[in-house]
Order: C-alpha cells, then sequence, then structure tokens
C-alpha cells in the first residue's frame, strides 16, 4: 500500500492546524516537528472515537465495550513492532515519552546492575533525558559518566568511545540516534559492534530518528530503544521502551500498583508477565490508540518517503541560509548524514529574539538550547535557532522564514 | 506582537547595555537565570550611607568572563537591565526596595507583556527578581523588621 512519492497536498489536508491563522491573519508556518509535530485528522478521530463509542478500563472488565478497548489498545503494542520490526511483543513497554523510558531503564537496570567504579557513556550532543538520569544513577552509586566528543562537523568522536572501552569498566553506552540540534545521524552500528564486543550493554534514544527514519530494531542489535509518540503525529503523553527480552528479564518492576502484578499478599507480591510488570495502574489508552492511528498513517507514507523529502528541504535550506550574510548553521553539510534538523545563529542577535520577530510573521520556529545544554557550551554558544521539518512543510515555508530574516536584519540595523 | 516589541529604544538599550560590568567588593552581590532562554545576570552594587552609589551587572558568575559576554541574554533582558540600573543608581535602598515591575516595564513600554506573554516576562523581569532577592539577603542582615522583609521576599519569589 506504500505510496512511491509523498503528495504534501494531500498530507496538508489532513492537518486542519494548518489552516490556521496568527498575528493579524498570517498563515502558521510550523516549523518547529522536533519538538513536537502536529496531528492529522485520522489521530485526532481515532482519540474521539475511543471517547465516544468504546471508553472503558482495559485488561480488567470482561464486558465488550472494555474488550474492546484492550483490544485496540493491544493492536498498537503490534503496529509498533511491525514498524520497527521487533520480533517480540513482549518486549514493548508503553511509556509517558522518552524521558520516562529512559529513566525506567536508569532506575529498573541502572540499579540494580550498575556497581561503584562503573563507568556509563554517553554523548556531548545528548537531551537532558539522556544525561541526568544518568547523573542520578551514578551519584547513587559512585559510578562515573563519560562522554563521547563531538567534532567541528558536528559528529561524534568515536576515538573517544575506544578509549572508555579499553578500561574494562564500560557498562552502558546511551546515544541519541539523531542530535535533536544538530540533525547528525550517529553511526549506530560501528557504536554498537565496538560494545558487542566487549559485552557493553547499548541504549539507543530514538526520539528524533523514530518519527523521521526507517528503522530496524532487530538490525541495529541495540538493547534499549526509546522513542516518543507525541513527535512522529502521536497524542502527547505516550511514547515506547523496547528492551531486549533477556536484559528485560533481569530487570526488578519501575512502578509498584495494579496490572503490573500476579498475586499480591500482605508482605509480598509476585510480578506479571512481560511487558505487563513494567506498565502499572492504568495507562494512557485512548493516547495509545491515537498512537496507533499515528503508525498507520506514517506507514501509509513509507518512511522512505518521509526521509526523501526532508533531504530535499533540508538541501535547499542549507543552500538558501549559506547565502544569507551573518548566518552561521551548526553541523555538517552533508545530508545524507542528518536529518531536517537545522540550527543557526543570525548575527550576534540572540535566538529568543529572533524567533520572536519570525514569530510575528506566522512562523513558528524554536529558540534556545532545546534541552542539550552540554552541546551549547560544547558549541561556545549560549543558545541557536533551530528549524525541524516534517512531512507537510513546503519550500514556500523556507522562503517565508528566510525572507522574515530580513525582518530582523531591518530591526537590528543589520 | 513583535512589532510592538522590538522598538528603537529597546534594541537600542539592548544593543548598548548600561552599567555592564564587575564592581570590585560589593556590598551587595546577586545571581539568578532563567532556564527557558538561557538569560543569566549577576547583578553587584556598593551601598555607601543608604544610597545605591554604584550598580553595574554581567551574566557570569566567574571571574574574567565578562568581556564577551553581553550579546549572550536576550535583547529584552539587557534592555532592561539597562534601564533598571540606570533607575536606581543614586537612589536610597528604599526606592529599590519599593519599585514596582510595572514602573520598569512602563519605561519601556512592555507593560502588555505581564498578560500577553507569559514567556518572554521572564526576559523583562530577571534583572529586577535579581535586585528584590539581592536587597533582601543585604537586608537580612541588617533589619529587625521581619514583616517587610517577608514581604520583599514573597515579591520577589512571585515576580512572574
Ligand atoms: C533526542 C531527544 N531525546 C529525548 C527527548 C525527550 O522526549 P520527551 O520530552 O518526549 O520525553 C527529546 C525531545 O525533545 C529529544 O529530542
Ligand atoms: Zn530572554
Amino acid at each position: 500500500m506504500q505510496r512511491t512519492k509523498l503528495s504534501i497536498e494531500n498530507v496538508r489536508k489532513d492537518f486542519a492546524i494548518l489552516q490556521r491563522k496568527v498575528h493579524d491573519n498570517k498563515p502558521l508556518v510550523y516549523l518547529d516537528n522536533a519538538s513536537t509535530t502536529q496531528k492529522p485528522k485520522q489521530v485526532i478521530d481515532a482519540l474521539i472515537n475511543y471517547y465516544n463509542n468504546y471508553n472503558a478500563n482495559i485488561h480488567r472488565t470482561v464486558y465488550s465495550i472494555g474488550e474492546e478497548a484492550t483490544e485496540a489498545y493491544e493492536k498498537t503494542r503490534d503496529k509498533v513492532a511491525k514498524f520497527l520490526n521487533i520480533p517480540m511483543r513482549e518486549e514493548i513497554i508503553f511509556v509517558r515519552g522518552t524521558t520516562e523510558g529512559i529513566n525506567l531503564v536508569a532506575y529498573a537496570w541502572g540499579r540494580k546492575h550498575i556497581k561503584e567504579g562503573d563507568i556509563i557513556v554517553t554523548t556531548e550532543y545528548e537531551h537532558h533525558s539522556n544525561i541526568v538520569p544518568w547523573q542520578l544513577l551514578v551519584k547513587e552509586k559512585g559510578a562515573k559518566l563519560e562522554y563521547i566528543g563531538v567534532d567541528d562537523n558536528g559528529e561524534l568522536i568515536l576515538e573517544h568511545l575506544d578509549t572508555y572501552l579499553a578500561t574494562g569498566k564500560v557498562k552502558l553506552v546511551t546515544f541519541s540516534l539523531m542530535s535533536n540540534v544538530l540533525g547528525t545521524i550517529t553511526d549506530a552500528e560501528k557504536i554498537i559492534s565496538k560494545c558487542k564486543e566487549k559485552g557493553v550493554k547499548t541504549l539507543v534514544d530514538a526520539a528524533q530518528a523514530v518519527p523521521h527514519l526507517s528503522v530496524d530494531v532487530e538490525k541495529l542489535g541495540c538493547d534499549f530503544f526509546a522513542f516518543s509518540g507525541h513527535k512522529m503525529l502521536g497524542p502527547t503523553g505516550i511514547g515506547v521502551l523496547w528492551v531486549r527480552r533477556d536484559v528485560l528479564e533481569t530487570m526488578d518492576p519501575f512502578h509498584g500498583g495494579g496490572d503490573m502484578i500476579r498475586e499480591v499478599h500482605k508482605y509480598e507480591a509476585t510480578w506479571n508477565d512481560l511487558p505487563y510488570k513494567f506498565e502499572a495502574g492504568t495507562p494512557n489508552i485512548a493516547d495509545v490508540i491515537g498512537f496507533g492511528a499515528a503508525i498507520d498513517y506514517l506507514s501509509e507514507l513509507g518512511m522512505d518517503n518521509v526521509r526523501k523529502h526532508e533531504m530535499e528541504l533540508t538541501k535547499y535550506t542549507l543552500e538558501k541560509m549559506s547565502q544569507i550574510k551573518g548566518i552561521t548553521i551548526y553541523g555538517t553539510r552533508d545530508i545524507s548524514k542528518r536529518g531536517g534538523v537545522i540550527s543557526f545563529n543570525f548575527h550576534d542577535v540572540h535566538p529568543h529574539d529572533v524567533a520572536t520577530i519570525v514569530d510575528g510573521e506566522g512562523i513558528a520556529i524554536r529558540s534556545g538550547h532545546h534541552c542539550a545544554q552540554v552541546l551549547m557550551e560544547r558549541l561556545d554558544v549560549a543558545a541557536t535557532n533551530r528549524v525541524s521539518f516534517y512531512i507537510y512543510n513546503t519550500k514556500e515555508d523556507v522562503d517565508k522564514l528566510v525572507q522574515s530574516l530580513s525582518k530582523v536584519s531591518e530591526l537590528y540595523k543589520l | 506582537m513583535s512589532e510592538s516589541l522590538y522598538t528603537e529604544i529597546i534594541i537600542d538599550e539592548g544593543k548598548n547595555p548600561q552599567n555592564h560590568g564587575t564592581i570590585e567588593n560589593p556590598d551587595i552581590s546577586h545571581h539568578d537565570s532563567n532556564p527557558t532562554c538561557g538569560d543569566q545576570i549577576t547583578l553587584q552594587m556598593s551601598i555607601k550611607d543608604e544610597l545605591i552609589a554604584d550598580v553595574k551587572w554581567h551574566r557570569h558568575t566567574e571571574e574574567g568572563k565578562t568581556a564577551e559576554d553581553r550579546n549572550k541574554n536576550c535583547t529584552i533582558c539587557m534592555a532592561c537591565t539597562s534601564v533598571l540600573t540606570q533607575m536606581i543608581k543614586g537612589k536610597d535602598l528604599d526606592y529599590a526596595r519599593n519599585l514596582k515591575k510595572e514602573e520598569l516595564l512602563s519605561e519601556l513600554g512592555l507593560e502588555y507583556l505581564l498578560k500577553q506573554s507569559p514567556i518572554r516576562i521572564k526576559c523583562a523581569l530577571l534583572s529586577l527578581k535579581v535586585l528584590k532577592f539581592g536587597l533582601y539577603s543585604y537586608l537580612a542582615k541588617k533589619l529587625k523588621d521581619s514583616s517587610s522583609l517577608d514581604n520583599l521576599k514573597e515579591e520577589a519569589a512571585h515576580l512572574y
């Protein structure tokens, strides 16, 4: 059913918000997809349909709408498995998002397996959600956190990893598959094969990768893999943590409560099967169902088409931007090595001011440290502007952005 | 919003903020930042006979990094810091203590941010927040009147 090329015109019709006007009738140009994406009609309809027609708790109800809700909820798990080539559905845990997924690993795996003197390796281009949970863990355990550096091209310096691995103390290497600031696509295969040689576990933060690239989890070969639904057309508050079965089986529960137990007695309890052992309490049923609709939507478009479209836009934007005087673009220019995320600075105007001024033209871009202060320090900037694309963005959007930068020049007399 | 926000006076003040620098052995020195946008301010004052004899601000807490850091705070933050320091320099402590956020904002025509921009209002009021907390720590050591001190702390904590 997969199409051979995206019809942007048709795609745009599914997103009501793209018809919106802001600031006195300026059409909304949404270029902050790395933060969160807009939601198509199909996803919103799935939510409405659930609430209107079969809203019920799952797994514990025997009446018909409860069965329907349980089935729809579980169906999303199968969709995730198929979308990412995950062989076992029991390995898929629904969480709130990438952040919760990584924290679950730090808590339920890390607290059990990390010991004094161990090393956890992360990278300089991580989101805070792949740094802070490890800081908390190593403090508690007397372990150590080390960083793979970033070179001037915005790529990881993998020699650093070799040095750490040579110590024999590394227990986990954790990295994002695509940087949310530079757009760099990490050479995951190389990192994971180096780690496997030494029996070191690997965690992939795929928050920016799954929405934009075709990903095969089994082939990737990592041990932990986390991403968020809201960055791929799905509702907020839903994400996935995948853990390789043999690793998952060594982990203690994360939250205790309903659904995660088999039997509860006064002073002890036994645990439910996987993955339910890790899904305590009434889960986010509606949003899991909405997330299923998002996966259907992307599957039908085809992830290769999504990637192709974004590469085209990225190439166009980099070319257009390099012609602008006073612009500094961060990261590699090789579009085969990067996704549709472009960070830049304009003269020495603070990104918050740039973003507010272009917002006046209806254009939504992100400014700030992007939850990546370690990387900001590495780039020696306080903040950057960031544009990031998705399936509904067009070259016209890019033209409007470029145009709006002249407004900044005008106001600042640059 | 942007049309009215980036007026000539704001851009001029923001590009050439007054009272940037450091004071040696200040009587008051306080630092704070906006986690959302990365603005940082250390505000320093020397006090003589209940008067703010001198006031300076910079970004970093470490020494030796103040020269190049001017443009790393946003224009709104720097314009407001510049105007605030000009307002309080040479005034007595009571004036600074009683200065209302509306008074500072109205100097730059920014009162509407209070209602319209929960995010940018933090840029505009960071310097005032640092001032109020700085005064609080200083006065806490000197004053016995704890209720007016509590008021000052309350106000600083809930400025935005
Ligand atoms: C690379 C990366 N990791 C983690 C996160 C955190 O995702 P969430 O806020 O959905 O938990 C983000 C989102 O901003 C991200 O871009
Ligand atoms: Zn600011």
